[in-house]
């Protein structure tokens, strides 16, 4: 672009309401004409203190708060508080409870990953198509956890030491036949967007991110995946006996939105092979163990982490041997997945502003918690 | 079967020494303490250097232990699958600050933003320290001990489990900054 022409620059608010920013969440841009040259990000809208909530609830009573945290997957939060409270007190979980948790973190991937592609699509203006073929399949999975929990969004299901109850009857038929719908559901997705001459032309080389800048931003999830690294909760500390599965981990080359997004399919397709073993693999016997209803875990603190749809999803509890923990940390993969969102939009457009903020995945309730 | 190697303190602490005599405060099971005025210098050298390469910052927070603050580092290296805990104490209750770690990590930023929001600790040469998810003008730090007192002398929750005592929480101080 040439001087000769003279523009002020003004700051233009994208968000707090607006559809692309998914939640309240605002990106204060400073721009240029119609490029971007600084970016700041507004959050807190949605501040709900759970930190300091839940240091006055007992273990089992904060399992509610991690549903509402991430609240499109709500299965991997309950996952991982579960977890970081069981490595404190030392507990251990049936291999069924363990099976069924692998299952129903999986569905939540999916409909999570159906969620951030469809929304995605639509920020690059792929309109409201791909959006609602996603939320058809994100539906099927949502009524498996209803059946399941009676909850579809919330689902307070996993427990310290298992999950609250055993599987319905008809939960696994249910299971297998959506399993066996998905492959097709994601190789239309795919036939429609991957090759998409104006889907490529939004999304190639923007927000491009190097292996270095990713890992030095601490970013997690698809986000680092795209960028080529290869680091996956899953493999690499196998919670819950993932070592079992035989998946593997998708990984991008360019480290730009449309990496990401292939990556998100990509998983999807794995997700569904982990399911399919895991369904076929169903151990018998109990699924949860009897832990104490006040549990008074010893002093200490634990980090257990696992990999949510959105990254690295960690919990940080400390026991002072008191009915509620001492502190309560949530690692949320996507609050610390915005560290290099001005990295990624400063010197671009504003629309590429929005794909990019797409690419991320965010979750504003759990950004604000 | 995978599983990433937690360190334990003492060996982080052998590792620190040999790369940065005098850095290591203390160590214990789980984790290794670092003098506040030696961080930047030891978190360079856990990063690379001391025979390690923890890359990536994957959690940082505060916790108030009532008579002191512990900002709570855990850094790990995707190539080796190893994590470590790293911790730096406050004692100043009244003004904490602790050296910010941003030169190191760059993903430290706004979680720094947030132990300050919540905590009130200073992270000392931060590019731009300010309340991330409250408003400027929020009177205290909210996640401190003895930031919460209900009216009446209320406490909040556990009200069903009757056979429980309470901790026993410190007159509230007036919070300053």
């Amino acid at each position: 672009m040439t001087d000769t022409i003279k523009s002020e620059p003004f700051v233009l608010n994208i968000g707090p309401q607006h559809p692309s920013t998914h939640g309240v969440f605002r990106i204060k841009a400073t721009v240029d004409g119609e490029k971007v040259i600084d970016a700041e990000m507004v959050m807190g809208y949605l501040h709900r203190s759970m930190e300091k909530l839940a240091e006055e609830r007992t273990y089992t009573q904060n399992i509610p708060f991690t549903d509402r945290t991430d609240y499109l997957s709500s299965m991997s939060n309950n996952l991982g508080y579960c977890l970081a409270v069981e490595k404190l007190a030392g507990i251990d979980v049936p291999d069924r409870g363990n099976a069924i948790r692998v299952i129903m973190a999986e569905l939540q991937r999916l409909a999570s990953h159906c969620m951030a592609v469809g929304a995605f699509t639509n920020d690059t203006g792929a309109w409201q198509t791909p959006v609602m073929w996603c939320f058809r399949e994100r539906e099927k999975i949502l009524d498996l956890f209803e059946m399941t929990c009676g909850a579809r969004l919330t689902c307070n299901y996993m427990r310290i030491g298992g999950v609250a109850f055993d599987l319905p009857a008809a939960f696994v038929p249910a299971a297998r036949k959506l399993v066996q719908e998905l492959p097709a559901f994601i190789d239309e997705m795919e036939a429609l967007l991957v090759a998409n001459e104006i889907f490529i032309a939004r999304t190639v080389g923007v927000g491009v991110l190097t292996p270095e800048m990713a890992t030095n931003a601490s970013l997690s999830g698809p986000m680092l995946r795209g960028s080529g690294i290869a680091w996956d909760l899953r493999k690499a500390d196998s919670y819950c006996g993932y070592d079992k599965y035989d998946f593997e981990i998708p990984i991008g080359y360019r480290g730009d939105s449309y990496d990401r997004f292939v990556v998100r399919l990509e998983e999807m397709r794995q997700s569904v092979k982990i399911l399919k073993q895991a369904l076929d693999g169903l151990p018998g016997g109990p699924h949860s163990t009897q832990v104490p209803l006040a549990l008074r875990p010893p002093k200490g603190e634990a980090y257990a982490r696992v990999e949510g749809p959105r990254g690295e999803l960690g919990y940080y509890v400390v026991s002072d041997e008191g009915p509620s923990p001492h502190r309560f940390h949530i690692r949320p993969p996507s609050f610390i997945n915005l560290s290099a969102l001005k990295e990624m939009t400063v010197g671009g457009s504003v629309a590429d502003a929005i794909v990019v903020l797409g690419s991320i995945d965010i979750v504003v309730g759990e950004i604000d918690r | 079967m995978a599983v990433t190697r937690e360190w334990s303190g003492h060996d982080v602490a052998a590792a620190l020494e040999a790369a940065i005599p005098g850095a290591v405060a203390k160590a214990d099971a789980v984790a290794c303490f670092i003098k506040p005025e030696r961080l930047i210098e030891a978190m360079h050298a856990l990063r690379s250097g001391a025979g390690t390469d923890f890359v990536h910052l994957t959690n940082l927070c505060g916790v108030d232990y009532w008579d002191h603050f512990e900002v709570v580092y855990h850094i790990q290296s995707f190539v080796k699958n190893q994590i470590c805990t790293i911790k730096v104490e406050c004692w100043d209750r009244d003004k904490p600050s602790v050296p910010s770690v941003v030169p190191v990590w760059h993903g430290a930023w706004m979680q720094e933003c947030e132990a300050y929001d919540l905590f009130g600790i200073r992270f000392e040469g931060h590019p731009n320290l300010h309340r991330i998810l409250l408003w400027d003008g929020f009177p205290g730090w909210p996640l401190r001990k003895d930031f919460l007192s209900m009216p009446g002398g209320l406490q909040p929750g556990l009200n069903e489990f009757s056979g429980i005592a309470r901790r026993e929480a410190p007159p509230v101080r007036p919070v300053n900054d």
